[in-house]
């Protein structure tokens, strides 16, 4: 096991160099005019030239990256070029609010997508017709349309929950919970939708299994079958599902940030990719990178501690 | 079976009480005491050092930084930190009387050194506008309370420039530390003091009440600047409250909230939006030298139409770039040019282009939208000219500023009470007129408005402004009303040549 980690985790620091590298190379592309930008279109040509120059946008690009390179692998990732502020303490300030938003979506639709998965599983019939029906409509409804309804229903008709805002935990926990909760609930309509059904099929597999029928003819209870035996080798898929939806969850991020004026790194990857801020931009992308690396190799490790066969294979 | 089922339910019951806890929350996650206000904001200021700021973002430097001259609401001027001004007989000197009461944070005393010393730096740190002080030759310190400025020539916005991102007043102590702390750290005179723990630079700014401030107080302790991308969320926190004030500019987001019983509303007009076409000269597109022609694309749209489909009638037509609040300003120039595609034609036959010719605009989606590209097109296609649409993303401005590609591009500009102001953006070669055109009456009469108050300068400017619609140096089409909601709590005052008001502009409702 700790060979497998290691090899992901170097496999992993490839990836990041290559990723760093192609970002800084797409994002200077040679039309995009950053001291323009900076200082506005009422701005005489020769300040924004110099402030070009004083950016260091005038050199060859890839001087422009070994530069920045150089920099972030002692740590120093610069401050933003658009507002100034040291890119670590920005990314700092604002990770927390979309690891609340994911931790939660993730939490939230593990648990609901294993209650309806088993219960649509185990029980068939009308209860399986209806599980799926769920799902299927949860999942072909557009992100934006949901979140739109939910934010119309729960903050501005029956103000429940604010619209918009972020409350630090830190802050006011009480304050935290209201204003993530409705994010989180849009989010998880499609995350619930999609990684139900894998639980469902899975529970399905899994119980047709002779083993299972062996069990169950030497009268083991069936709440002892589910959870020992079924479960964690049903496990492998859903958890699949799951570390794709909380990696693919920073698109849905980017959606649900914007309309609820949550200051997370979606809304900021917007912000800032629209204007080229390359500092601000390459440490999303850092950070980005290393929690996709992070998760898959975390869900691969669960499956193989889970199902020992998986980890042979 | 029983098992699961029970779990569900104990989850049920955790839903509910979590929801029940949230409900209770929510309300006090608001921002709707009377002490505080929370402004919506689509504007991103670059930094809180006053060398980089703009007038667009000048409410941010307001709350921490004093300027030299205050610039009221109606667009006039009342003393802050300056007590007086005066200038010579040829206006070429300005004299400024300052407080002598006033101190930075750290005890640093304001006086004319520190006048002297933020606006050379302002003028040569490299900031947007940093050439507003172009005309300032040196700045002179008479004794601690005095300063004069001595320019190389007259210039009538001076102290409009003074009220504005020229006139923000640092402490000067910090102008050598390193790193330049006060891009994220200001350090002014200012009613408010920056509350770094609670800020978090690009999304929100928080202000607190500063201890001790010279000036008078303003009625709210707290002042929160919350940045938003898009006016949908700013219309939703309006209406749940987590904004207390916002301004808005699209016409839809503005029906949206008008639908809201509990919100106030009022309007301002405040851009502009036209063509600027920038080669008169014809040297990237020939047709341009030509006045007919220009007149001709004048004549070829119907600006009444467009704004009724595009903006829902939100604003007022026009065919001059100067704003109702300046004096150069003439309402009968606003329906100058009437829709008259015939006489288009006709003017564009006797300039030679009976064939029509091509015309290529660069298209930034925030400004012109779909609507407007195509209405555009359909009315130039129909005396001949054939426009096409580059479209480019904002970053890629390069190819307009820098590589001039285009003869002119829809732009929307905000209209300054103070005529020299526009003056400089549009008419003098620069800003937006990078190539640099002009004429014998322009330059005839430029020198007589410069020496001038702008009021005795009157007859000069309304003969500029009718100068420029009559030989069609833009397209205007129409000035855009803004919206300034307020969620009923507070009262807000629109400010002269701003699109969000000053921030002395707020007070709680009565």
């Amino acid at each position: 096991m700790l060979s497998f980690v290691l090899r992901r985790t170097a496999a992993g620091v490839v990836l990041l160099f290559v990723i760093s590298v192609l970002s800084y190379l797409l994002l200077s592309i040679p039309d995009n005019d950053v001291g323009r930008q900076l200082l506005g279109n009422r701005a005489a040509q020769d300040l924004v030239d110099a402030k070009n120059a004083e950016l260091g946008l005038d050199r060859p690009v890839l001087a422009q990256y070994a530069d920045w390179l150089a920099h972030a692998l002692r740590g120093d990732f610069g401050t933003s070029w658009f507002t100034g502020e040291d890119v670590v303490q920005s990314i700092s300030t604002r990770l927390p609010v979309t690891l609340s938003l994911m931790a939660g979506v993730t939490l939230v639709s593990a648990v609901l997508s294993l209650l309806l998965g088993v219960w649509a599983g185990v029980r068939r019939g009308p209860v399986d017709r209806f599980v799926q029906i769920l799902g299927v409509v949860g999942y072909a409804l557009p992100g934006f349309l949901v979140t739109l309804v939910i934010v119309v229903v729960f903050a501005v008709r029956l103000g429940w929950f604010p619209a918009v805002g972020y409350i630090g935990f830190g802050e006011s926990p009480s304050g935290w919970l209201s204003t993530i909760t409705l994010p989180i609930a849009s989010l998880s309509v499609a995350a619930v939708a999609g990684v139900s059904q894998q639980v469902r099929g899975a529970v399905i597999d899994v119980l047709r299994q002779d083993y299972v029928r062996t069990l169950r003819a030497r009268g083991l209870p069936p709440g002892r079958i589910l959870f020992r035996h079924v479960l964690r080798n049903a496990a492998a898929p859903p958890l699949t599902v799951l570390g794709l939806q909380f990696v693919g969850m920073l698109g849905g991020a980017v959606l649900v940030e914007q309309i609820f004026g949550l200051p997370g790194i979606g809304s900021m990857t917007v912000t800032y990719t629209t204007r080229g801020d390359i500092p601000m931009i390459m440490a999303i992308v850092l950070v980005t990178v290393v929690g996709v690396i992070a998760v898959n190799l975390l869900v691969d490790v669960l499956i193989g501690w889970l199902n020992p066969k998986a980890r042979a294979s | 079976m029983q098992k699961i089922r029970r779990g569900a339910a104990a989850l049920a019951a955790c839903a509910t009480a979590a929801a029940a806890l949230t409900a209770c929350g929510g309300s006090g996650g608001g921002s709707g005491s009377s002490d505080s206000l929370t402004v919506a904001t689509m504007t991103l200021p670059q930094s809180l050092d006053p060398k980089d700021a703009a007038g667009s973002a000048l409410p941010f430097f307001q709350a921490a930084y004093d300027t030299l001259i205050k610039r009221e609401p109606d667009g006039s001027y009342s003393p802050m930190l300056a007590t007086k001004w005066e200038y010579n007989g040829d206006r070429t000197e300005l004299a400024l009387t300052l407080r002598g009461d006033v101190k930075f944070d750290d005890g640093t005393p304001f006086d004319a050194s520190a006048v002297k010393a933020n606006m050379e730096r302002f003028a040569k740190g490299g900031g947007g506008m940093a050439k507003t002080l172009a005309d300032v030759e040196k700045i002179e310190v008479t004794d601690a309370t005095h300063a004069v400025l001595h320019l190389k020539q007259p210039n009538p916005a001076m102290l409009f420039y003074l009220s504005d991102a020229a006139g923000l007043m640092a402490n000067p102590a910090k102008f050598d530390d390193a790193g330049d702390p006060l891009k994220t750290k200001p350090d002014g005179t200012g009613p408010y003091d920056l509350d770094s723990g609670r800020t978090a630079i690009g999304t929100k700014w928080v202000y607190k009440a500063a201890t001790g401030y010279w000036g008078t107080k303003l009625p709210y302790k707290e002042l929160t600047f919350q940045y938003f991308d898009n006016e949908t969320a700013i219309v939703n926190g309006l209406k749940t409250g987590q904004v207390n004030a916002a301004v808005l500019q699209t016409a839809n987001a503005q029906a949206r909230i008008e639908e809201d019983p509990g919100v106030e509303t009022q309007k301002q007009e405040f851009d502009f939006q036209g063509i600027l076409l920038f080669d008169r000269d014809g040297k990237i597109a020939p047709a341009l030298a030509e006045p007919k022609v220009r007149q001709a694309l004048n004549h070829a749209i119907d600006r009444a139409t467009m704004l009724a489909k595009i903006r829902q009638g939100r604003g007022e037509v026009t065919s001059q770039v100067f704003g109702t609040e300046s004096v150069a300003y003439q309402e009968e120039l606003d329906s100058h040019y009437s829709y008259d595609p015939a006489k288009a034609k006709q003017l564009l036959e006797e300039a030679g282009y009976a064939d029509g010719f091509e015309l290529k605009l660069p298209r930034i989606s925030a400004i012109v939208s779909d609507a407007l590209a195509s209405s555009l097109q359909t009315y130039f296609k129909a005396i001949g000219v054939e426009l096409t649409w580059d479209d480019m993303d904002q970053s890629a401005v390069r190819r307009i500023f820098t590589d001039r590609e285009y003869p002119g591009m829809v732009m929307n500009i905000g209209q300054s009470s103070s005529d020299w102001v526009a003056i400089g953006e549009l008419v003098l070669p620069g800003t937006f007129n990078f190539f640099g055109t002009t004429d014998g009456t322009v330059r005839k009469l430029l020198p007589q408005i410069a020496a001038a108050q702008a009021q005795e300068a009157e007859p000069q400017l309304h003969e500029l402004n009718r100068h420029l619609v009559e030989d069609a140096w833009f397209v205007p089409f129409y000035r855009l009303s803004y919206l300034h909601v307020s969620d009923g709590d507070v009262t807000i005052e629109p400010q002269s040549g701003m699109a969000l008001p000053s921030i002395y502009n707020y007070a709680p409702a009565e």
